[in-house]
């Protein structure tokens, strides 16, 4: 039987104007992942998300998500975006949370239709899986970086979305908010399945959540290898050829199969049995 | 007091008023929202060149203000999609271009008190078929925008996301821009060019300093607008003022109440706070004086 990855990439290649950000690029992220993409700035992780929702047209290639080519996709309720500064972006807004997260129910609601009682009721679930159900009536603008991250995961959630992509979730919120925004998506990715995917800086703090980290660098993707003694929970044990093609660190030999390379082996050695991420 | 509603004209000056007061705010909240707070200016000011084309060649210089406000609306809509991180620019060119009309050709209008009738309004002075027109217009805006209400507040909100829950975002901004040309168009004629904008915009800013949610702002909006146009047409009456700007001096200083009751319900707020903590405080245990 055909596995159905949640997002398949296939030789896509992007550019602004006539310069290349994305050259080639191929991945996987399978059901169930909860995958970080890093990378500098500028080499087009946030681009890759938008590739990924279809808001950008690529110059080659393929996305499918969910088995279906991101061209064909209509209903992109089962997909949750939570952009870059969405949290900041709203909070200048003079809308009550339970208003902002209605506006996620849309696609349910229906084109002219009023709002309906069963449809706060989900709203009110979705502020109760991120810890915000007493703020329902606050304005946005009244609560904290962290909080108001938390709204605008709801504003996705509300839909139970089976995957989410989360665009730098963690910029601008303290540490305490932080953790508590990825023990929340750590939650979802185990009880609820929910396939996450998550451009960050903060590898260091996100890493013992993920599964599997993307680094995006000269043109490409390539996946880096979480050591498993960092991580919290236990993912599906990943073959060896899970990761045939990576960036080594150590040798600098571009990509290549980790398993085969002799100066990898011998830099896992070296420290201690862990990874060189 | 009451014998301002003895006049036919005063009747229709309210009737006008009222209505004008309830579909500007509702308009202009999501104009400002859209951080578009200055589309009225560009909007009326272009409007000016459709009065004067109308003027000039002999047509109803309503039906020129309508038909510029409308290239104006979606002029600025088109330069705002091509440059949407710079969207304010597209309202500073169409304004350059309507006042540049606008004071080109009101040089050829014959009649300069009926071209200067619309930078000021003569609410009370309106023809019945005027009357008519406002009363049209305003039920269409309002039962559009009460049926748009949520598709356009998910729009200035975030259009983006509001695209990828299945919002039909080309259909219902082109549905409110034809509906804010049409707003703008007739609010000139009876309130003035110069002044449709701040009545665009004041209300609004007094709804966000009071408001707790998005529809109280709205409500809030429209009530200021409501009490502010009643309040300045009364005023026009009795000490024999402009009305468009008696109006717009009544809705500033609504604001300006908003202003002071917010700094003052902050000011108790914060005393509050000061009090309960104070109270809270431990006291010094007994005998630490002694230690």
């Amino acid at each position: 039987m055909e596995d159905i990855h949640a997002i398949t990439v296939s030789d896509l290649s992007f550019g602004y104007g006539e310069s290349l950000l994305l050259d080639q690029v191929s991945f996987t992220v399978r059901d169930g992942d909860f995958a970080a993409v890093i990378g500098s700035n500028g080499t087009g992780k946030s681009t890759m998300i938008k590739l990924l929702l279809g808001l950008l047209t690529p110059i080659s290639g393929e996305i499918r998500i969910l088995g279906k080519s991101v061209g064909q996709i209509r209903d992109f309720s089962r997909i949750g975006y939570v952009p870059q500064n969405s949290g900041h972006d709203a909070s200048s807004f003079p809308a009550t949370v339970e208003e902002i997260v209605l506006s996620g129910l849309y696609r349910e609601i229906g084109f002219l239709r009023p709002v309906r009682k069963k449809h706060k009721l989900r709203v009110a679930e979705a502020l109760a899986s991120v810890g915000m159900q007493d703020h329902v009536s606050d304005l946005m603008g009244e609560l904290s970086g962290g909080q108001q991250q938390r709204v605008m995961l709801a504003r996705v959630l509300v839909n139970l979305p089976q995957i989410l992509l989360l665009d730098e979730p963690t910029v601008g919120i303290d540490a305490v908010a932080v953790k508590s925004l990825l023990t929340i998506l750590h939650r979802l990715n185990i009880e609820n399945k929910v396939t996450i995917v998550m451009v960050t800086h903060d590898l260091d703090v996100c890493a013992p959540y993920l599964n599997r980290v993307f680094c995006l660098t000269g043109h490409n993707f390539a996946e880096n290898r979480i050591p498993e003694s960092v991580i919290v929970h236990a993912h599906p044990p990943r073959e060896t050829e899970d990761l045939p093609h990576i960036h080594c660190a150590a040798c600098e030999g571009g990509p290549h199969n980790r398993a085969e390379c002799a100066a990898c082996v011998s830099a896992h050695a070296e420290n201690g049995g862990t990874d060189h991420v | 007091m009451f014998d301002i509603l003895q006049h036919a004209f005063m009747q229709r000056a309210f009737l006008v008023g009222i209505l004008l007061a309830i579909i500007i705010p509702c308009i202009g909240t999501i104009v400002v929202f859209k951080r578009l707070s200055l589309m009225g200016d560009a909007l009326s000011h272009t409007s000016l060149a459709g009065v004067a084309i109308g003027l000039l060649f002999g047509f109803d210089p309503v039906l020129g203000a309508i038909a510029a406000c409308l290239f104006a609306a979606f002029g600025i809509e088109a330069i705002r999609r091509r440059i949407p991180k710079y969207s304010e620019l597209s309202i500073a060119v169409i304004l350059s271009v309507g006042v540049g009309l606008a004071g080109l050709l009101s040089g050829f209008v014959k009649n300069a008190s009926s071209f200067s009738s619309f930078l000021f309004g003569s609410i009370v002075a309106i023809s019945d078929f005027e009357t008519l027109l406002v009363v049209i217009v305003s039920v269409l805006v309002f039962g559009l925008f009460a049926l748009l209400y949520k598709e356009l507040f998910y729009i200035a909100f975030d259009e983006q996301a509001a695209a990828l829950s299945g919002v039909p975002v080309k259909l219902v901004n082109t549905l409110f821009t034809i509906l804010t040309a049409a707003t703008v168009s007739i609010a000139a004629q009876t309130i003035g060019a110069l002044i449709v904008s701040s009545m665009m915009v004041v209300p609004v800013a007094t709804g966000m300093l009071l408001a707790r949610s998005y529809r109280q702002n709205l409500v809030i909006a429209i009530s200021s607008a409501v009490i502010s146009t009643v309040s300045g047409i009364i005023l026009s009456y009795q000490f024999g003022t402009k009305p468009g700007a008696s109006i717009v001096l009544s809705n500033v200083a609504i604001f300006l109440l908003a202003l002071a009751l917010r700094g003052a319900r902050k000011w108790i707020s914060r005393r509050n706070i000061t009090t309960k903590s104070a109270r809270k405080e431990p006291s010094a245990p007994k005998g630490a004086a002694d230690v």
